[in-house]
């Protein structure tokens, strides 16, 4: 089981001018861990996960990878570690110029260096893995949200990362599409891959993740175990927040 | 912060600029003072380059001769004679006639050669020979209209043309009361004045009134009573100033000339060319000026449209830059293009450049449109590369991509498709405002247009002719780009 802390994160805060996202933000990730935060709209959860990859510059608190503080790191080493962190995102953002075998071939060939025969047969097995291998010559635009986003998966795996961040992977999706994407999910976290995952899907979170985290108002108010937060939540904000969300 | 920046920076640029131009000045006057090799550089050159405005027949026009264009007239012939006697041989630059002058002082020709009187304001930026011709002055008027004006007193308080900055200008606004002067840049525009009733009369030079009335029969002509100074009126060639000895040598065959009264020969020898050239004045038959003209424009345009795109992809990628340097030139560089003429660029990279480097004219045209069309692509970009989702980006920098890595194969791409429909018409447009290049003598379409103009006497045709040619240019060009545009929809 998880031993070696992946991502630490210490005191974290972000500000926007004025207004303060996240503060004093706490955790710890361990590798092979899957982590699933939750919380109300605009409670910073994207926000969140976009200062564990540097996509946002934290205003305050260190975030540490692999015990190495990321606020050090030059340019390049920041693109090695975006490298090792893959990053699926709500609304997909697959490339819309690019076929689906493009998708998955660029960033392995033009980062990593790999031939091209390489990249498309690393492309073409995790094609396979997410079900997808025969949309390889398609574009984005043509297929089904559920299919854009296993795309998107296959993606970001493409560059064998450390750490997989999803941010609301199925909530841009018709409901009969969701199973498929998390099905996907459900077998990286078996196969050991480390996650952190802001989702509302109870089902997922109770089967597959290791902690919860409730966020609301820029802080982490709650840390546990799926079963014990879904079932008797400590914190008053998080009872309310988990007891609308089961009611519905 | 920003906004400061920005106008240091385009104070810089324009001391630059004002700087380049006090060095480009510097020169003339320096020659002024040093020894005088006006005459002795021509012959070591072995050529003498002269810069006109071929569309002021009989001085100087344009005729087809075994197929080919050229000019021709009695400034030619004269200035043929000047290079035999001084043992060059003759170079003739075509320009527009506001050019000429600029391009001996710039050093572009030796001698400027148009009908060209010598004006005291002319004088103190040019030298100018001996007087070679003085046809004197008249007036062109609408045969119907002989009995009503018979003289020049008739023509107080009417309305009467004359060219921009010429003598007859000057003359019919001093000295006939009470006239309303019009002022055009071509006598070609002017005639159609005339006739079109705009302009009651119209001040022209004795012997471009007689090729009129030769060549139009509507049109009728008198002499004019005014009182001149020789030294004034006449035509004289204007040389860069401190050309001393080359205008002593220029002087001693205009002297010859005139003693053998050749001018008389060459002008008749001018109107034997018109008789042959306005014999058949179809739009038809000058379809080869048409033809080059169209070539030109098309070359120009698309030439200009490439390194435009290129440039203002440059250049927005430098607006996107970190680097604050970059950024402020490019944005400097974009306002400044923005905020200024095409023309007066033209002229700028013609003249002023030319000084350091001496650019051909049509090379001249192409990188003067070039630039300029490159800071309007730029902001097509710019504003394709901001209509891509910022997904996109991020998506790329969580695969680890790098900044030029995301802009190359997934930013630019898909800006490059959504801005397509807006470079079209960048192109479209360039076709129409190349145009401008014409002042500098590239042979595009409304060059030869007023090529043609001249020739033919025909002051309306030659411009419905260009103007259907342009129209479809563009509109098969817009009908291309359209389906381009389709299909690229298509590929998604
Ligand atoms: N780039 C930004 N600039 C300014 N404010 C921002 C930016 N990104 C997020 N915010 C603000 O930060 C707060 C938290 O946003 P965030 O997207 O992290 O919330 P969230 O928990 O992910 O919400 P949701 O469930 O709606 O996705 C919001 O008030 C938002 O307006
Ligand atoms: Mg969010």
């Amino acid at each position: 089981m998880p031993d070696k802390p992946l991502i630490k994160v210490d005191k974290l805060e972000k500000k926007f001018g004025d207004n303060e996202v996240l503060k004093e933000i706490d955790g710890t990730v361990m590798a092979g861990q899957v982590i699933c935060v939750i919380g109300p709209s605009g409670s910073g959860k994207s926000t969140f996960l976009r200062c564990l990859n540097l996509l946002e510059h934290p205003t305050g608190g260190k975030v540490y990878f692999e015990g190495k503080d990321t606020e050090t790191f030059t340019e390049s080493e920041l693109t090695t570690l975006r490298e090792r962190m893959g990053m699926v995102f709500q609304s997909f953002n697959l490339f819309p110029n690019l076929t689906v075998l493009e998708n998955l071939k660029l960033a392995p060939m033009r980062v990593k260096k790999m031939s091209d025969q390489e990249a498309a047969d690393k492309a073409m097995s995790l094609l396979k893995r997410v079900g997808l291998e025969e949309k390889a010559d398609v574009y984005p635009a043509s297929l089904s949200g559920g299919q854009q986003q296993r795309v998107a998966i296959a993606r970001a795996l493409a560059m064998d990362p450390e750490v997989l961040l999803f941010d609301e992977p199925t909530s841009a999706l018709d409901p009969e599409m969701v199973g498929e994407v998390l099905a996907v999910m459900k077998g990286l976290a078996e196969s050991g891959m480390t996650m952190v995952v802001v989702t509302h899907e109870m089902g997922f979170a109770r089967e597959v993740a290791d902690e919860v985290w409730f966020m609301a108002d820029g802080y982490i108010l709650e840390k546990n175990k799926p079963d014990d937060m879904f079932n008797h939540p400590q914190n008053e904000r998080a009872k309310d927040f988990i007891s609308k969300i089961i009611g519905q | 912060m920003k906004v400061q920046g920005k106008k240091v920076i385009l104070a810089i640029l324009t001391f630059c600029l004002s700087l380049f131009v006090l060095f480009s000045i510097q020169p003339t006057h320096q020659t002024a003072y040093a020894a005088d090799q006006s005459l002795q550089r021509i012959k070591q050159k072995g050529t003498i380059v002269m810069a006109t405005s071929p569309d002021y027949p009989p001085y100087e026009f344009e005729v087809q001769k075994n197929g080919k264009s050229q000019i021709v007239g009695m400034d030619v012939d004269i200035m043929k004679k000047v290079a035999k006697d001084l043992g060059v041989k003759l170079v003739i630059k075509s320009m527009s006639f506001d050019s000429v002058l600029v391009a001996v002082e710039t050093g572009k020709a030796d001698v400027a050669m148009s009908g060209i009187n010598p004006t005291p304001s002319r004088r103190q930026s040019v030298d100018f020979s001996e007087i070679y011709y003085n046809g004197g002055q008249s007036f062109l008027i609408n045969k119907t209209d002989v009995a009503k004006y018979k003289n020049q007193s008739a023509l107080a308080h009417k309305k009467i043309g004359a060219q921009t900055g010429t003598l007859q200008y000057n003359l019919a606004k001093s000295k006939i009361p009470g006239a309303t002067v019009k002022g055009m840049d071509k006598n070609t525009d002017l005639v159609l004045a005339l006739k079109t009733h705009k302009v009651d009369a119209l001040g022209i030079e004795t012997p471009s009134a007689e090729a009129y009335i030769k060549n139009d029969p509507d049109l009728a002509m008198f002499k004019s009573s005014y009182h001149l100074n020789k030294n004034e009126t006449g035509s004289a060639m204007a040389l860069k100033k401190g050309s001393g000895t080359l205008v002593a040598a220029i002087n001693k065959s205009i002297d010859q000339i005139k003693q053998q009264h050749l001018a008389n020969q060459y002008l008749a020898d001018a109107g034997k060319y018109m008789k042959v050239n306005t014999h058949n004045t179809s739009m038809w038959h000058y379809r080869s000026y048409f033809l080059k003209g169209v070539e030109y424009t098309l070359i120009i345009s698309a030439i200009s449209v490439i390194f435009g795109v290129l440039l203002g992809t440059i250049l927005a990628l430098m607006r996107f830059s970190k680097s604050k340097i970059l950024h402020a030139i490019a944005v400097a560089y974009i306002e400044f293009v923005r905020g200024t003429p095409l023309m007066v660029q033209v002229l700028f990279v013609y003249f002023g450049v030319g000084i350091i480097i001496n650019l051909p004219a049509l090379l001249s045209g192409i990188i003067a449109v070039s630039l300029n069309s490159g800071a309007y692509v730029a902001e097509i970009i710019r504003g394709g590369i901001n209509s891509v989702d910022k997904g996109q980006t991020e998506a790329s920098a969580s695969l680890g991509l790098t900044k030029g890595d995301s802009m190359r194969y997934v930013i630019l791409p898909q800006a490059l498709k959504n801005i397509w429909p807006a470079l079209g018409n960048e192109f479209v447009s360039l076709i129409k405002e190349s145009s401008i290049v014409s002042i500098i003598g590239v042979t595009d379409l409304i060059y030869q247009l007023n090529i043609v103009r001249a020739d033919t006497y025909r002051g309306v045709m030659p411009v419905f002719v260009a103007m259907i040619i342009y129209f479809i240019i563009t509109f098969i060009l817009t009908r291309v780009l359209n389906y381009y545009e389709g299909r690229m929809k298509h590929a998604r």
